[in-house]
């Protein structure tokens, strides 16, 4: 591989690399804020500039400046080094860079610091972004100091509503243009502009439109100050306080990989943030995906009960082994589920194995809108998933309302929440027997003569496989609430009680065994966070 | 019917002689910082002494891993709270000397000054205590009215009477006030003249030199072998004081003595001490002097000391710096350090560990109690019961710091 050198040390990069990415991926730091890895190259924030020294035999290019000589009290002729942004500037073969060693890019990188501070307003304290904001972290690295001007800072619009999601203040803004280039160049929707010039010069939308499209959220995550916020997240939670969870996305079959922000204080979701993976989501989400964080709380049922009625676990497992026990194999059916995990799915698949049940439906969420960004029109994070653990043909919800509507199905076994029809209530009630393992509220929770507390994705760990047929792992964030718990293990719990013990009882012993899927994720990334890695070892 | 009054042979009156268990505290009067010892008496001679500390364990070390490394101050304030100032001193020097820090000289002279007051404070207690402990309470009057006047001037300085939380790492959290050194000079005569009257009280006094002349003395050998410091140390004659031995701040600038005993028992331990105080005005007196009336008090690097608050409220880079410091804390750089100050008690070291980031690894404490104690029932084993109270009281073993 060529290399180029930074401050003298080697540096690999490989052709059609720029400086700040060879340098980015060698580990060696060169603040910037306008580039984005996955935008085009705007070069407008100049924070990332550096000294690229000529080639031998090549004179420097040079630039004529006045500077204030404080001892002679005068401006005196000097010349000083051309910089030049190291997020623009291709590497090359040789080619020898000065960062943090020129005196030059440190007087830059303070004098620019400056610049985007001038007008910035006293806002830390109200703002979402304090604690994950550039402009924090570069001021203690390259500036230090105060700034000079006296004058009162330039006022333009706070709190600007953009759209349903965004809000936008005008004087955090440091007019970046990675909103502007991300609704242009990801989403093709150029619905964001910027006006006026200088220091007045503001984000501003689309005369008679609205930040709308289906992908607004990335307009905040981009942001790599405060300007933009969601009205979801504004003011919910203050980011020092969150820990960050490997997440898969549940909002649909693309299975973005996302990082899940909770409260380990009050075992509570505030967010998703996408999290890079080239060959799934790249840098991005759709604003559908990042509200499915709220699936982790809202409709949750967390205790047992038995024919609508609260019960303790122990006795509504019992109570589910009762009725099943008196139903003949042939008229009983399970219900898989595609918004759970393979785990779930491959527990409940192990359960109509051990029992003799022939019988396999799938539900899930209807499908949806989608479009060739992300958004899959499967609704549903597992469906390949389900369809693997299950290792035979599955019918359709709607073979499931046929089987019950003919009399052929009596007794069904069920997981999960969410149904792909809006009414079934009236066909779940001819069911004899109903046993749901599900998390949130839902006609079958509703119809239910047992229902068992399961944890939602967020807290439990689970393989998802997502419509490339990639198995990827979403960890655990938060404590599973009041009584819930992962729906392998209220299975395997209901298994015991109708007098079938697996061979599993631990998620190890249980992934041993569950059919492998093509690219699986490392079962524990480098990094993961140890409440985690805790989590994984003890169940 | 038998007389009454029937001679009786002596030796058929004797008690059974089994030796007696008893304990003492933890919750004795005498017993402050509560400890227990449970002792074996054959009479009123104790012949087995087990001293069982850990009654104020409260997890110090521990709950220091969980903040950042500005707020460990409050917990060192309450390690020895007699002398909560140099504690506070002690524990900014260790982080310091992590960061490579050096704090101006104007602050070095604010340290020593407070710290030598804290010093004196420190003493005065102990010395009061005992005393009071043998039936002498005029002494522990008169030290205690002392020890207030020090007490006010520290409430002036910082805000507080005893648990100051004063330190900073890379300075103080506020500089001396305006009359701090007229204040100083005005409370000091007074402070040793108080000292030195209570001392006439007690020097030749009949009852308190045969209650602690010759009583639990223990050798030079001895108790560098048990690893005492500090006026207990010095009590047997050796000389150890680290602000001579190894000076940090600005205690190479100053002539002071060390003051030294030579039998190593209750009343060398007690007599130096009270010299103690004497040198500690010497070193207030000439740090008085010398200490610069204007410059600054704090580091001047935004990493590490926080902005004037008045900043904060109008200026974006004050209000960044502000919080960065109090919401990631100030970043010492990976690496571990051990330092170690003369508190009043002996050596007090911190070892600190850092990975790099705003809150510690690990912060271990050294205190000199811990290391005395340890000596205690070598020193009481032998002695009457009675004196083990004196001899406990002369150690000044505080819990805070001890139990850790």
């Amino acid at each position: 591989m060529p290399t180029f050198k930074i401050d003298g040390k080697d540096v690999p990069f490989e052709k059609g690399d720029t400086i700040l990415r060879a340098a980015l991926r060698a580990g060696i730091d060169i603040p910037y804020y306008c580039w984005h890895p996955g935008l085009s190259i705007a070069a407008n924030c100049r924070m990332c500039l550096v000294e690229i020294l000529p080639p031998p035999g090549r004179p420097p290019m040079l630039l004529d400046v006045l500077e204030l000589d404080r001892e002679k009290s005068a401006y005196v002729n000097v010349k000083k080094p051309k910089l030049q942004p190291a997020c623009q500037v291709p590497a090359g073969e040789n080619m020898e860079v000065l960062s943090d060693t020129s005196e030059h890019v440190l007087r830059a990188r303070h004098s620019v610091q400056e610049f985007l501070l001038l007008n910035h307003p006293v806002d830390c304290p109200i703002c979402d972004q304090a604690g994950e904001c550039k402009l924090q972290d570069y001021w203690l690295e390259h500036m230090k100091t105060k700034k000079r001007m006296r004058d009162e800072p330039v006022h333009k619009p706070k709190a600007v509503s953009f759209g349903p999601t965004i809000v936008y203040d005008a004087e955090r803004c440091i007019i970046c243009t990675r909103c502007v280039r991300f609704c242009k160049e990801v989403v093709k929707d150029p619905v964001l502009t910027v006006r006026e010039r200088g220091n007045v010069n503001e984000i501003a939308v689309s005369p008679g439109r609205e930040l709308d499209h289906a992908y607004t959220f990335m307009t905040e995550h981009v942001c790599p100050v405060g300007a933009l916020t969601t009205k979801d997240f504004r003011f919910k939670a203050r980011v020092w306080f969150l820990r960050s969870a490997k997440s898969i996305c549940q909002g649909c079959a693309t299975g973005c990989n996302a990082y899940l922000d909770y409260d380990p204080r009050y075992q509570r979701a505030y967010r998703y943030r996408p999290r890079d993976n080239e060959k799934v989501n790249q840098h991005w989400m759709c604003d559908e995906g990042m509200l499915s964080y709220k699936l982790a709380h809202d409709d949750r049922i967390t205790l047992a009960r038995i024919g609508g009625k609260q019960a303790k676990l122990a006795k509504a497992v019992s109570k589910a082994a009762e009725l099943l026990k008196d139903g003949p194999t042939d008229q009983t059916a399970i219900l898989l589920s595609a918004q759970h995990s393979n785990e779930d799915n491959f527990a409940l698949v192990s359960l109509a194995k051990a029992l003799g049940i022939k019988a396999m439906f799938l539900t899930g969420k209807a499908d949806g809108e989608g479009d060739d960004i992300l958004r899959h029109v499967d609704k549903n994070p597992n469906t390949a998933g389900v369809k693997l653990v299950a290792a035979k043909a599955v019918g359709s919800f709607d073979d499931l309302v046929k089987g019950i509507e003919a009399g052929t199905v009596k007794h069904v076994v069920a997981l999960g929440s969410a149904v792909p029809v809006e009414d079934a209530d009236s066909t779940l009630k001819q069911l004899t027997t109903l046993v749901v393992v599900g998390s949130s509220s839902s006609s079958l929770s509703r119809n239910a003569d047992v229902f068992l507390p399961a944890c939602t994705w967020a807290e439990a760990h689970g393989v998802y496989v997502n419509a490339k047929g990639m198995g990827q792992q979403s960890l655990r964030a938060i404590a599973p609430a009041d009584d819930a718990q992962p729906g392998w293990k209220l299975v395997a719990d209901l298994a015991e009680a109708l007098g079938q013990k697996f061979a599993w009882s631990k998620l190890k012993e249980l992934r041993a065994v569950m059919p492998a899927v093509k690219e699986p994720e490392p079962e524990k990334p480098e990094d993961e966070p140890a409440e985690n890695a805790d989590a994984s070892a003890e169940s | 019917m038998e007389p009454l009054d029937q001679e009786v042979e002596e030796s058929e009156l004797e008690l059974p002689s089994d030796p007696m268990q008893l304990m003492m505290g933890p919750s004795h009067p005498a017993m402050h910082g509560t400890v227990r010892i449970a002792v074996e008496l054959s009479g009123e001679v104790v012949v087995k002494a087990d001293v069982q500390i850990g009654y104020l364990h409260r997890g110090f070390e521990k709950s220091c891993e969980r903040g950042n490394w500005t707020q460990v101050f409050p917990y060192v304030d309450r390690c020895n709270y007699s002398s909560p100032m140099l504690n506070n001193v002690g524990y900014a020097l260790a982080v310091e000397k992590l960061c490579g820090l050096t704090v101006p000289d104007r602050c070095q002279y604010y340290r020593v000054i407070l710290g030598e007051l804290a010093r004196m404070a420190d003493h005065l207690v102990c010395n009061a205590a005992m005393a009071m402990e043998l039936g002498a309470f005029t002494p522990f009057l008169w030290w205690t009215r002392a020890r207030e006047m020090i007490y006010d001037l520290f409430e002036e300085e910082t805000g507080a009477r005893v648990t100051h939380s004063f330190g900073r790492i890379g300075g103080m959290a506020h500089p001396p006030t305006d009359n701090f050194k007229q204040h100083t000079l005005a409370i000091l005569d007074k402070v040793v003249a108080s000292s030195d009257e209570g001392i006439s009280l007690l020097e030749t006094n009949r009852i308190f030199m045969d209650r602690t002349m010759g009583v639990s003395a223990i050798s030079q050998a001895d108790a560098i072998a048990l690893g005492w410091t500090g006026p207990c140390l010095r009590s047997t004659g050796v000389p150890y004081d680290i602000r001579k031995a190894h000076p940090y701040l600005v205690y190479d600038r100053f002539e002071f003595d060390v003051p030294v005993g030579h039998e190593g028992d209750n009343y060398d331990r007690l007599m130096v001490r009270a010299e103690e105080v004497h040198q500690s005005a010497r070193i207030i007196r000439q740090a008085l002097e010398q200490m610069p009336d204007e410059g600054p008090i704090n580091v001047d690097d935004p990493r590490i000391v926080l902005p004037p608050k008045g900043e904060v409220y109008d200026t974006i880079e004050a209000t960044i710096r502000h919080f960065k410091i109090i919401m990631e804390g100030l970043k010492v750089p990976a690496g571990e350090a051990y330092g170690y100050t003369e508190a009043a008690n002996g050596e007090l070291g911190f070892y600190v560990v850092s990975d790099g980031s705003g809150t510690p690894y690990r912060v271990r404490i050294r205190p000199p109690s811990f290391a005395l104690v340890g000596g205690l029932s070598k020193l009481i084993t032998g002695q009457m019961i009675a004196d083990i109270i004196p001899t406990f009281g002369s150690m000044n073993m505080i819990g805070g710091e001890c139990d850790h």
